[in-house]
């Protein structure tokens, strides 16, 4: 096991990067070995020093901006964390309250099942909403943006 | 687990109006009842699982709920949230 991929997973446990985090600083620690030129160690040397500057090159927040002709304008900042811890949350409430939950979002015209989200499925979500970006212009002139960076 | 929020900084106050009102909400004198309220959910939670589990019954995650929860409140920390509308505005940010 290269030095580098023994820090990242070190840091996976120590709980400082998520499993996704891991895996995409994995994925481009393959990617950085498979274009290195040829007589250079492959994955040994693949990141020079810590990788953290790769963690921080990961999108953290997600990003939600209206902004009206009017002049209101809506600019809300969610940690990533938030959302997955949210997400994590929702896979653990009891089924009897969930089908409450379910009824009462019909009801009011959302049929999301969240009997369907499963624990496997959040980080993918995650990750999908991390390459997402959103963005409506009205007619009126009113902008939408939503985004992760 | 990530440490609960310290500091909510929350700015309201008019448009037109120099300096609006600024506060900084020192979120960390809510530590010490939070941390009662989660030894106290926990309290419950537990024996609560223990017996779920021991008489088969498939859900019993009420301790990793309550767990969840609280780490729900600690994730707001970088939450930001700023509203201009109506020459009013508010600016929340939890640190």
């Amino acid at each position: 096991m290269s030095e580098d991929r023994r820090r990242i997973l070190n840091m996976l446990a120590e709980g400082k990067i998520t499993a996704e985090e891991a895996e995409q600083l994995l994925d481009a620690l393959t990617a950085r070995a498979s274009v290195a030129p040829e007589g250079e160690p492959s994955a040994g040397s693949a990141i020079k020093g810590d990788p953290s500057a790769l963690i921080a090159a990961l999108p953290k927040y997600l990003y939600v901006k209206v902004v009206s002709v009017q002049g209101d304008n809506v600019d809300v900042k969610v940690p990533l964390a938030l959302v997955r811890s949210g997400l994590k949350l929702t896979s653990l409430i009891p089924p009897q309250a969930m089908n409450e939950i379910n009824d009462q979002m019909s009801q009011h015209g959302m049929s999301i099942d969240f009997n369907n989200l499963k624990p496997e499925d959040i980080d993918e979500l995650i990750e999908a909403l991390r390459e997402m970006e959103i963005n409506v212009n009205s007619a009126d002139g009113d902008n939408v943006r939503v985004y992760c960076a | 687990m990530k440490l609960w929020p310290y500091m909510l900084d929350l700015s309201i106050g008019p448009h037109d109006r120099e300096r609006p009102i600024h506060l900084w909400l020192p979120l960390f004198l809510l530590w010490p009842p939070l941390v009662v309220l989660a030894l106290l959910a926990f309290v419950v939670t537990i024996p609560v699982d223990a017996v779920l589990l021991l008489v088969g019954r498939p859900y019993h995650r009420f301790t990793l709920l309550a767990y969840r929860c609280f780490e729900l409140l600690a994730e707001t920390r970088g939450l930001s949230v700023r509203i201009n509308a109506d020459n009013n505005h508010i600016d929340m940010t939890f640190y």
